[in-house]
């Protein structure tokens, strides 16, 4: 019995991530080509994850980075001793 | 020097060698804190108790797994205790995603099409799409959130956060997936709005 659409569905990530087995890959495809609602999904499913690291927040704040050397320190040296 | 030896000089008490531990992590778990919680101070907090809560197990720390995926599931429970008031609704079944629930094949049902995105890098900086797109991860239930920033925004192997969050390697695919099939229904939405 050929495939339906909610049958991919649960393979895609797999897909998306280079990490489905070639045959399959090659059977989503060809599905792909003649179903466009699961080929907007495809290129949307990719694209959400574009977006979302688009937006990686970078570094930790350098006021955070002193406070927090500070309190590492005082734990550290409640645990082992005060060191220099 | 290699990690397995800051380790052991950690435990032993060496405080310069615990710190450049962490500071080989601290930017990766503060960016992962920021997304989980969504604000600052709650990441700040996050980063925080995590790195005090690293001081206070580093005697159990073992070397099975890598320093820092040790450091992320510290993270993540410190997250969860911090944000377990959050009520989120449950996601959908995966096939609810799809525009029909039924046996039929979506190409025949033309009035049940998906809609095409238009460019949505272009539309991502009027900074709209942006906000949305935080309130939709934020949305997501605490454990669907984790398993999708792992994977996407840490790049993290689906085995390597089945280790980490203690989940069989399916559940841990299936909550990626769900996620990141809410993720792009909601973006969705956003799309067919605007331009609809």
């Amino acid at each position: 019995m050929a495939k339906k659409c909610k049958d991919y569905v649960s393979e895609l990530n797999d897909y998306l991530d280079g990490e489905l087995a070639p045959e399959l890959c090659q059977e989503i495809e060809k599905h792909v080509g003649k179903c466009e609602n699961c080929r907007i999904m495809i290129n949307s499913m990719k694209q959400t994850v574009e977006l979302v690291c688009e937006g990686k927040p970078t570094q930790l704040p350098e006021e955070l980075q002193v406070r927090l050397n500070q309190a590492l320190k005082k734990r550290w040296d409640a645990k082992f001793g005060k060191q220099k | 020097m290699n990690e397995r030896e800051l380790v052991e000089k950690a435990r032993s008490g060496d405080f310069k060698a615990f710190t450049a531990l962490i500071n080989a992590h601290s930017n990766k778990i503060y960016a992962l804190a920021r997304r989980l919680s969504g604000n600052d101070q709650d990441a700040e907090d996050i980063v925080q108790d995590t790195f005090l809560k690293a001081i206070d197990k580093i005697d159990q720390f073992r070397g099975e797994a890598s320093f820092g995926t040790w450091l992320y599931s510290i993270a993540l429970n410190e997250g969860k205790s911090l944000l377990a008031k959050q009520k989120r609704a449950d996601l959908k079944p995966i096939e609810d995603y799809l525009p029909s629930n039924t046996a039929q094949e979506l190409h025949d049902v033309s009035h049940l099409k998906l809609f095409d995105w238009k460019d949505p890098h272009e539309v991502f900086e009027d900074g709209e799409l942006r906000k949305v797109l935080d309130e939709a991860i934020d949305e997501l239930p605490y454990e669907y959130r984790v398993a999708f920033l792992l994977r996407y925004h840490e790049e993290l192997s689906i085995k390597e956060i089945a280790g980490i969050i203690g989940e069989s390697v399916a559940a841990t695919k299936s909550r990626v997936l769900r996620a990141r099939l809410a993720l792009r229904d909601r973006l969705s939405g956003v799309f067919e709005e605007q331009y609809g």
